[in-house]
C-alpha cells in the first residue's frame, strides 16, 4: 500500500461533494482572478485562503500536501527566483552586506511565485477531492462525445497507476547499490530507467487496459447509459460562486488601495 | 474432439491455426475442441503453451485488436469470431484478465461493475440492480464505495469477476484468477465458479497447474507448444496423458502424481489413479508404510543475522501493518513468511532490505540497529528478489546488468568483472542471452537474472525472494529452488515469501506464520499444518500430500512422519 498523492483523498467532505464541473469553474476563476491582481498581498491571501480550504474545509490531510508541496511551491520557486535574476532593478529596498535587493525583481519574482504555487494548488485541490468519473460524465453532458471525455479519465485515473510503478522501481533501484564513481552520473542513470522502466511498463499497461476495455464493450456504440449521470450541486455552485465574489473584492480592495 | 460437431457446443474450433504477427512459428497450431454449455472447463499447460492466446481467440481480441494470421473457425456463442468486431463480441464472453487491475477503468468499486453493462447501452435501473447481484455474489457487497486501489489482491480478483458477472454473457472466461491468491481464498473463488455452473454458465478456467479442484470439472483441455494435447473428462486424460502432462512441467496433485508413477511400476491399476485426497485414502490402504531414516538434523545454527523484538510498521500512521513481531534469523537457515494477502509479509521483507523504518520495538540487522543502516549499505549484506524483477533492471543487457552489480560492490577490476559475470551466466543458465535487453528474457530467465544480480557481488549473507512461484510454470520455479539451494548450500540464508504450501512443505525448514500484522506461529511446516487453528487464521491450506497422510492414518494406516514429498511417500510404500 503506498500513498497516492496524485489521486482522489476519500474524504467525503462538502468540496468532496461539489460537482465536478463546477469545481473546474472554481479552478478557472481562481486563476483569472490571481492574474488581475496586482499585488503579492492579495496573491498571498488567496494562496492561504486554498490552503485553508484544503486543510479545514475539504480535510486533506497534511501529509498528502507536504508530499507534494515540492511540487507546489519548489517549482513555484525556483521560478520566482528566476524572474528576480533576469528582472531589471531600479529601486533598492534593503541591503544585506554589500548585496542590495531591488523592488521590481523582489515583486516580479514574488508575482510568479504566486501565481505558479496557486494554480498548482487548485488542481490538486480539483484532483484530490474530484471523482474523475464524475468529471467524465460532466464533459458528456456538455456535448463532449464519450470516447473523448474518456481519454481525459483514463489519463488522470492513470496517474496514481504511474506513481505505484515509480515507487516500485526506485525501491527496487535503491537496493541494487551505485555502481557510478560520481552521484550525478548515478543520478542520471537511474532518472534514464526510471523513465525506460516506468514508460515500457506504462505502454505495456495501457495497452492492457485498452483491450481491456475494448472486451468491455467499451465503443460498442455511439453513446452508452450511466448509472451516476452528472448532476449539478448547490455547494459546487456555492463554492464558486463564493471564490468569484473574493476575488472581485480583493480586486476592489487592490484598486482602492487598501491593500 | 468428435464434440465439435454437438449442438449444445457454445464455442468450436476447427482446424485453428494462429502466428502473432511479428512471430514466425504459430502459438496455436490445428486445433479442433469444443465446449459444451453449462459447463466448466480447466485449460492447462505450461507456460508459453498458447494458454491466453486461446482465450483471446474467444472474445475477438486476436484477431482484431493483436492483429496475426488467422486460418480456420472460431465460433462463439453462434458468432464467427474472424467476422464479429469485440465489441460485439462483448456481450457474449466476458474475460478476467491475468491481471484485474489492468481492466480497472474507474475508481470506485461499484462505478467498476457498471462499466460494461453501460457500454453495453442497459439500462441504469437494471444496472444498479446487477450492479448490487454481482458485488453480492462474490462477498464484496460491503465495499462497494471503496476505492479499488484500496483493494487487496484477493478483492481485486473478486472485483474483476463481479465486473464479469454483470455483462451477464453465457461464457466466463477466467485466466488464472487465482495465481497471487491465499490458499484459503483460491478455495473461495472455486466454490464460486462451480455456483456459476449450477446456474447454467459456461466457464473456462486457465491454469499452469492442476489441483484438486480438477476433480470437480466437466472437462480438461491440455495444450502444449500451441497444439491440442488432449481434451475429455479429467479422469480420461490423466489416465492418457498425466505422464506427458508432468513432463511439460505441469504439476498434477501430489495424490494423483503418486497414484500415476505407482501405476507406471505396477503396483496400483490404471483406473485407481486418484483424483482427490479422499479417493488416494482409498486407493492407498493396501499399503504399508516403512519408517523413513530420520532427515539429517539441521546444522547447529551460525551466528543470528536478524533479530526483531516488538517490531511494529504502520504506513502513514495509520492502521498497523506490522504489531509487535519477535524472531530471530540465524546463518545458514531456510525459512518462509506465509500467511493471507494482506497479513505483513510485504512490509516485513521491505523492513529487513532497509526500504521501511520500523516505527515501534527494535530491528537489528547484521548486529546493528535498522534505523542506523543505509538501503544501499544494507544491499551488500542482503539480497531481495522483487516479484517484477525488471523493476531492479538497470542496464541494456545481461551481462551489463551483472557488471553493474559489480561494480556497485566495488570490485572495478575489468578482468575480474568478466571473469565473474561469466561464472554467474554459466551458473544461471543464462550464457546464451548474455547480449539479450534484460527486458526481452522469458519470465523464468528475467526472475534467475534478478537473482544472480543479487548474488554475483558475492557479499549478500542473506537472500529473501518474494513469491518465487509468480509469473512461472512449476518447471521454472523447480529451476529457481535448485539453484536457491545450492547457494544455500554456499552458506547463504534464504527467506521466502509465499502462498505455495507445496514449495514451504518440500523445501523450508522453518515457517513464520503472518496474520493480519501479528507473528502466529514459528517453527516446522509439519508442526504448522498440524495446528489446524492457526492453518484457518492465517487462510492456509495442508498440501494435499499432508491431507493424505492425516485421511490414512484416520483409517486405520500408520504412516511415518516426515513424508514431505511426492518422492519421499513413494519411497515409504512398500
Amino acid at each position: 500500500m503506498s500513498e497516492q498523492t496524485l489521486a482522489y483523498i476519500d474524504n467525503n467532505s462538502i468540496i468532496h461533494r461539489a460537482d465536478a464541473l463546477s469545481k473546474v469553474a472554481w479552478v478557472l476563476v481562481v486563476v483569472i482572478a490571481t492574474f488581475q491582481f496586482q499585488s503579492s498581498i492579495a496573491r498571498g491571501i488567496m494562496l492561504l485562503a486554498l490552503l485553508f480550504l484544503a486543510v479545514f474545509v475539504a480535510h486533506i490531510p497534511l501529509k498528502a500536501i507536504l508530499k507534494v508541496s515540492p511540487l507546489i511551491f519548489g517549482v513555484a520557486l525556483l521560478l520566482g527566483i528566476f524572474h528576480y535574476a533576469v528582472t531589471k532593478g531600479v529601486t533598492p529596498l534593503f541591503s544585506i552586506g554589500s548585496f542590495v535587493v531591488m523592488k521590481e525583481p523582489l515583486e516580479d519574482g514574488a508575482a510568479f511565485f504566486f501565481r505558479l504555487a496557486i494554480m498548482v494548488m487548485a488542481s490538486f485541490m480539483l484532483i484530490w477531492t474530484t471523482d474523475i468519473r464524475e468529471l467524465m460524465t460532466g464533459l458528456v453532458r456538455l456535448g463532449l462525445p464519450y470516447r473523448f471525455a474518456f481519454a481525459i479519465f483514463m489519463a488522470l485515473r492513470f496517474l496514481p497507476v504511474i506513481q505505484q510503478e515509480v515507487d516500485a522501481v526506485r525501491a527496487a533501484h535503491a537496493i541494487r547499490g551505485r555502481a557510478a564513481r560520481s552521484q550525478l552520473s548515478h543520478r542520471i542513470r537511474l532518472w534514464q530507467r526510471y523513465l525506460f522502466t516506468v514508460i515500457v511498463n506504462g505502454l505495456r499497461k495501457a495497452e492492457n487496459t485498452a483491450t481491456a476495455i475494448e472486451s468491455r464493450g467499451f465503443g460498442a456504440y455511439p453513446d452508452r447509459t450511466y448509472v451516476k449521470d452528472f448532476r449539478w450541486s448547490v455547494s459546487g455552485i456555492l463554492l464558486v460562486v463564493v471564490f468569484l465574489l473574493f476575488g472581485i473584492g480583493l480586486i476592489v480592495l487592490e484598486r482602492q488601495h487598501l491593500l | 474432439m468428435n464434440l465439435a460437431k454437438n449442438s449444445d457446443a457454445l464455442v468450436t474450433f476447427e482446424r485453428v491455426t494462429f502466428t502473432h504477427y511479428d512471430r514466425s512459428a504459430p502459438a496455436l497450431s490445428g486445433i479442433d475442441l469444443s465446449i459444451r454449455r453449462g459447463t466448466v472447463t480447466l485449460l492447462v499447460g505450461p507456460s508459453g503453451s498458447g494458454k491466453s492466446t486461446l482465450c483471446m481467440l474467444l472474445n475477438g481480441i486476436i484477431p482484431h485488436l493483436l492483429g496475426g494470421e488467422l486460418s480456420g473457425k472460431v465460433i462463439v456463442d453462434g458468432h464467427d469470431v474472424a467476422a464479429t468486431a469485440v465489441k460485439d463480441l462483448a456481450g457474449s464472453v466476458g474475460l478476467l484478465f491475468q491481471d484485474p487491475e489492468s481492466m480497472f477503468a474507474t475508481l470506485q468499486v461499484e462505478d467498476e461493475v457498471a462499466f460494461g453493462p453501460e457500454n453495453l447501452r442497459q439500462p441504469p435501473a437494471e444496472i444498479a440492480e446487477r450492479v448490487t447481484a454481482a458485488l453480492d455474489y462474490v462477498g464484496l457487497g460491503a465495499l462497494r464505495k471503496n476505492l479499488v486501489w484500496a483493494l487487496s489482491g484477493g478483492q481485486v480478483q473478486k472485483l474483476g469477476l463481479a465486473a464479469v458477472l454483470a455483462m451477464q454473457t453465457p461464457l466466463i472466461i477466467l485466466d488464472e484468477p487465482t495465481a497471487n491468491l491465499d490458499p484459503a481464498t483460491t478455495h473461495s473463488v472455486h466454490e464460486l465458479i462451480l455456483r456459476l455452473r449450477d446456474e447454467g454458465k459456461t466457464v473456462v478456467l486457465v491454469t499452469k497447474d492442476l489441483d484438486e479442484f480438477m476433480a470437480e470439472v466437466d472437462d480438461l483441455i491440455v495444450l502444449s507448444d500451441g497444439k491440442l494435447l488432449a481434451q475429455g473428462a479429467p479422469r480420461t486424460v490423466i489416465e492418457q496423458h498425466g505422464l506427458e502432462m508432468l513432463d511439460m512441467g505441469i504439476w498434477l496433485p501430489e495424490p494423483t502424481e503418486i497414484g500415476m508413477r505407482l501405476a507406471l511400476e505396477g503396483r496400483l491399476p490404471t483406473a485407481a489413479i486418484p483424483l482427490t485426497v479422499a479417493e488416494a485414502a482409498d486407493a492407498f490402504q493396501g499399503f504399508r508404510f516403512r519408517t523413513q531414516a530420520a532427515p539429517a538434523a539441521p546444522a547447529a545454527p551460525g551466528e543470528v543475522l536478524i533479530r526483531a523484538e516488538e517490531l511494529e510498521f504502520a504506513y502513514g500512521g495509520h492502521t498497523k501493518a506490522l504489531r509487535g513481531v519477535s524472531f530471530e534469523i540465524r546463518q545458514g537457515e531456510i525459512a518462509a513468511i506465509v500467511g493471507q494477502n494482506g497479513a505483513g509479509k510485504s512490509t516485513l521483507s521491505k523492513l529487513l532490505v532497509g526500504l521501511l523504518k520500523p516505527t515501534g520495538g527494535r530491528l537489528d540487522l547484521f548486529g546493528k540497529p535498522a534505523r542506523k543502516w543505509k538501503v544501499q549499505a544494507l544491499a551488500n549484506e542482503v539480497a531481495l528478489v522483487f516479484q517484477n524483477p525488471e523493476h531492479q533492471f538497470l542496464c541494456d543487457s545481461v551481462t551489463e546488468e551483472l557488471a553493474y552489480s559489480l561494480l556497485a560492490q566495488g570490485v572495478d577490476d575489468e578482468a575480474e568483472i568478466k571473469r565473474r559475470v561469466d561464472e554467474m551466466l554459466a551458473r544461471l543458465d543464462i550464457t546464451e542471452t548474455a547480449s539479450s535487453h534484460p527486458f526481452a528474457l522469458s519470465a523464468g530467465a528475467k526472475r534467475r537474472l534478478g537473482v544472480a544480480t543479487m548474488l554475483v557481488g558475492g557479499r549478500a549473507r542473506l537472500l529473501i525472494v518474494d513469491e518465487p512461484t509468480y509469473g512461472q510454470d512449476r518447471r521454472l520455479t523447480e529451476r529457481l529452488m535448485e539453484l536457491i539451494n545450492n547457494l544455500r548450500r554456499e552458506g547463504i540464508t534464504v527467506l521466502m515469501i509465499t502462498h505455495d504450501m507445496r514449495l514451504v512443505d518440500a523445501y523450508i525448514e522453518r515457517a513464520l506464520v503472518m496474520a493480519d500484522g501479528c507473528k502466529i506461529f514459528d517453527g516446522a511446516p509439519g508442526a504448522l499444518f498440524q495446528s489446524p487453528e492457526i492453518v484457518e487464521r492465517a487462510a492456509l491450506r495442508p498440501t494435499s500430500l499432508r491431507r493424505l497422510v492425516d485421511a490414512l492414518r484416520g483409517c486405520g494406516v500408520e504412516v511415518p512422519d516426515g513424508l514431505n514429498t511426492v518422492q519421499a511417500f513413494i519411497k515409504a510404500m512398500v
